[in-house]
């Protein structure tokens, strides 16, 4: 069970590799490369912005840092859920943004290599193909992570992804 | 080898160093470009500066550089020498302008990593044509040429190093194999491999890497070395072995004096300084050269030189060269300096100013957290002491401040002068007789603002020259005397920088403007067009696609360049506004504010969120009663405030908030003014007054109307920055 305040910068990119970080999110468990990963803090009050969408819950002071934060279930479109004891804030850096994303229930590290991680099933939703968040399944003994690329989360606008996502999570349990 | 090159702090400096001169040079050329001729100073200077950027361009090894500039010089030199009176003072200052163009451009290339590829070889031709007529001007009048500047240099002081009494000088001549490809990168080799001994070290030719000649000169008549080392003939062997390039090694040891006299040139006198010997023994040696220069001084004169110039030039204080010892390294002139700035720059990493600035802010808000600590608000404690310190504190707090958001502060002169370049350019190309001036270049901006307003500054200036001010025919047919004029003005106010872009040309044509705005379909059916103030009316031209010209010319008119402008001002959060009489010219104004900022705000809270406005943008505080409002049945309201009547703007539902009082008699009316504008704010509360550092929001949230950053409050919460002129409108 990862810790609060969790700092894995400063380790070795090669060590990273094949690594990571997961977290629960309604019914499904998410995995985010480790590397994307800054820190794990506690919840903390978030300063909310007026006009801006739904799914930016607003801003928090990290050590004399000013970060947007993000709540994961709204972005998917889902059900938000009640912020509980167990909510934190998982602080990514994508590509020199910083961001707070507030996850329901933090998991574990896990490796998953190469092969154990398939390709999403494409699914035909209208006209819509592409998977927009998640890129890959990844297998670890018996139950299967959806693994997101963190810069489509932060920068892809679309909203057919989300529903992509709840559609391929009803479809692998179905298969499990 | 002995040393390791640094080739990136080498080149960084470089980079650095030659655009200062660029520059400098530039503004020196156009402050003259309307005199007659360059005055003596001026030459000096720009043989100097092509001089250096010749040499340090050489070991850089960026060989067209070295040629454009070394053409340019020779130039100079002739010009210094000769004075010239036929001089086309127009053309020699395009040449010059084309010249530092050329260079301005590969050094833009090198720094973004490009293939250096420039081909000078036009350029070249013209300087050579240029000044083939200069010189045929001066051949018919009769005047001799003087000597081609091949070695000619300023007068060299040799700073000698310590040589102490185990140091040993000796003569060196090399002679290379007739067939030796590149004898001067062999001589440099050697020349190098003896840095290592030497303390001491002279060798001729000099001028290895640039000067194609000096081969020429290694094959004929040897390489010849000048040493001063504690070693022996034996060591000296070891390091210059004959091999297949180096077909003889002479070594003949020498006198001191015969060492410090350097080679036998007839022209070459090298003064010498000593730094090291006592104030007596210079002094007696000076006396022994006096006499021996004299000399040598009376036979030179009789020589036919120059025919203009019957005396020596005499040696001008700046004139001295510091040799340095080490081979190759671009001889730096002791007056070289740009001449305006006296005070001594260091460049810094701008990442390092960064974290100085976030240091800064965090300091700030550690000692509000410390001066309003809960903790010290025991009653009947006695706090003077502290509160003398704390005073203390808080006021070198301040000045640190002060000072750290200064070092960011970088004035806009540099920006203004590019701007008269442009202004230079486009006018001489269009044939318009156009003057420049500048108001206030001395404003400082942030290093950022700088370069984001530099294109839409340029386009501006462009605009006004090619569209706003009519061509020298046109003035006088509408009687206008003057000449046509492009102003650039810079102010601060109220928070903000103004810059302004003014002409008196012919202004905007505000019927031309409204029509095509019909055309386009931008016009609002519901008004007339008389309705429409001018600002509004002008602020079309900012659309994009929005163009009244009829013809595109290479500078404008394509109707895509205001909207880019418009967006890159807003980018950095300024606003453009475009003033304009017809017939007397126009005038954009630029307001950016000086994001960098801690200032005085007033917090306030409505509902759970804090927000903070500036001090200065606040009127009054007033609590009201409801019967000093007015409620309009489209929903606005206004209050009444002394028989005045403002609109009212309610915090809480303006952005949707929650948990807001809405009884106006149980919270707070804030009158806001800006520009000239009143608005009454209603929030739930006053918190205080603190000093706040501005942070802008974190780029990854989208632009919200009315706020203008945050930041952090005494107990850690955050607070949102209104900006009053974003809830105006």
């Amino acid at each position: 069970m990862s810790e609060e305040r969790e700092g894995v910068r400063g380790q070795d990119h090669d060590v990273q590799q094949g690594k990571y970080m997961t977290f629960k999110s309604g019914n499904e468990y998410f995995g985010l490369k480790l590397q994307y990963v800054s820190e794990i803090i506690p919840f903390q009050a978030i300063t909310a912005i007026p006009e801006t969408e739904d799914y930016i819950k607003g801003l928090i002071n990290l050590r004399g840092k000013i970060l947007p934060v993000i709540d994961v279930r709204r972005r998917f479109k889902q059900e938000p859920f009640e912020y509980n004891d167990r909510t934190c804030i998982m602080v990514i850096i994508v590509k020199d943004t910083m961001v707070g994303l507030v996850v329901e229930q933090i998991a574990e590290v896990v490796e998953i290599a190469d092969e154990n991680i398939l390709p999403p099933p494409t699914i035909m939703r209208g006209d819509r193909l592409q998977n927009k968040y998640v890129y890959g399944i990844g297998r670890v003994g018996d139950s299967v992570k959806l693994l997101i690329d963190p810069d489509k989360l932060l920068n892809d606008n679309d909203n057919s992804a989300a529903e992509q996502t709840n559609d391929m999570s009803d479809d692998d349990e179905r298969e499990v | 080898m002995a040393e390791e090159f640094n080739v990136e702090g080498m080149l960084d400096m470089y980079l650095f160093e030659n655009g200062q001169l660029l520059e400098q040079l530039q503004e020196t050329v156009l402050e003259q470009k309307d005199a007659e001729c360059f005055d003596e100073d001026t030459i000096n200077e720009i043989f100097r500066t092509m001089h250096t950027i010749k040499g340090s361009s050489g070991i850089m090894m960026f060989d067209n550089v070295t040629a454009i500039s070394h053409k340019l010089e020779d130039v100079f030199y002739y010009l210094r020498e000769s004075h010239p009176q036929n001089v086309v003072h127009e053309e020699l200052v395009e040449h010059v302008l084309q010249v530092v163009d050329f260079i301005t451009g590969e050094m833009d290339k090198i720094q973004d990593g490009s293939p250096v590829d420039g081909d000078p070889a036009d350029i070249i031709a013209e300087l050579d044509r240029f000044l083939e007529e200069i010189k045929n001007g001066a051949v018919k009048e009769g005047k001799e040429l003087p000597k081609a500047n091949v070695s000619e240099e300023p007068k060299h002081f040799y700073i000698a190093p310590v040589a102490n009494s185990a140091s040993h000088f000796y003569k060196i001549y090399i002679t290379f194999f007739p067939d030796t490809d590149m004898a001067n990168v062999h001589a440099y080799k050697t020349v190098y491999a003896l840095k290592e001994l030497a303390e001491d070290l002279l060798y001729e030719p000099e001028d290895l890497i640039s000067d194609e000649s000096s081969i020429t000169t290694l094959l004929e008549e040897g390489f010849r070395i000048l040493l001063q080392a504690q070693c022996s003939e034996a060591d000296i062997r070891q390091v210059i072995k004959t091999g297949y390039d180096i077909e003889k090694v002479d070594i003949f040891e020498c006198k001191a004096e015969e060492f410090l006299q350097g080679f036998d040139f007839g022209d070459h006198q090298e003064p010498q300084i000593d730094l090291q010997s006592s104030v007596e023994e210079i002094e007696a040696k000076a006396q022994a050269e006096q006499e021996g220069a004299e000399e040598q001084e009376a036979e030179k004169n009789e020589k036919p030189e120059k025919i203009e110039k019957p005396e020596k030039p005499k040696m001008a204080p700046g004139d001295f060269v510091i040799q340095s010892k080490s081979p190759g390294k671009p001889k730096k002139l002791a007056k070289d300096k740009p001449k305006t700035e006296k005070a001594a720059f260091i460049s810094v990493n701008v990442q390092k100013m960064d974290q100085l600035m976030d240091l800064i802010g965090e300091l700030v808000i550690s000692e509000s957290v410390v001066l309003q600590n809960p903790d010290l608000k025991v009653p009947g404690l006695n706090l003077d002491n502290f509160n003398k310190a704390a005073t203390q504190m808080a006021k070198i707090a301040t000045d640190l401040q002060n000072v750290i958001m200064s070092m960011r502060m970088v004035p806009l002169t540099n920006l203004f002068q590019k701007m008269n370049r442009i202004v230079f350019d486009v006018s001489r190309k269009l044939g318009k007789d156009i003057e420049f001036e500048m108001i206030g270049e001395h404003t400082e901006v942030d290093k950022n603002i700088s370069e984001k307003i530099s294109d839409p500054l340029m386009h501006l200036v462009r605009n006004a020259v090619d569209h706003g001010i009519e061509t020298n025919e046109e003035r006088a047919e509408s009687g206008k005397t003057d000449k046509g004029k492009v102003t650039l003005a810079a102010k601060t106010e109220a928070g903000k920088v103004w810059i302004t872009v003014s002409d008196n040309g012919k202004g905007l044509d505000r019927t031309k403007i409204l029509a095509k705005a019909k055309k386009q379909g931008l016009l609002d059916p519901d008004r007339l067009e008389s309705s429409y103030e001018d600002k509004e009316v002008f602020q079309f031209i900012t659309l994009p696609g929005f163009s009244t010209n009829e013809q595109v010319t290479e500078y404008s008119g394509r109707g895509v360049g205001m909207d880019v402008v418009v967006q890159n001002i807003q980018s950095i959060g300024g606003t453009l506004e475009i003033e304009s009489t017809a017939g007397f010219g126009s005038s954009m104004i630029l307001k950016i504010p000086l994001t960098l900022a801690i200032i005085d705000g007033i917090v306030m809270e409505t509902g759970t969120t804090s927000f903070v406005v500036e001090t200065s943008f606040i009127k009054q505080f007033v609590r009201v009663t409801e019967e000093m409002m007015i409620h309009e049945p489209t929903g606005e309201e206004y209050v009444m405030i002394r028989d005045e009547c403002y609109p009212v703007l309610r915090i809480g539902d303006w952005y949707g908030l929650e948990d807001y009082r809405s009884n106006v008699e149980e919270g707070m009316m804030l009158l806001f003014e800006v520009e000239g504008k009143t608005i009454c704010l209603f929030v739930d509360k006053l918190i205080g007054k603190q000093e706040i550092v501005v942070k802008p929001i974190p780029p990854y949230i989208k632009k919200v109307k009315g706020i203008s950053g945050c930041t952090q409050l005494g107990d850690g919460s955050i607070a949102l920055i209104l900006d009053p002129s974003g809830l105006i409108d």
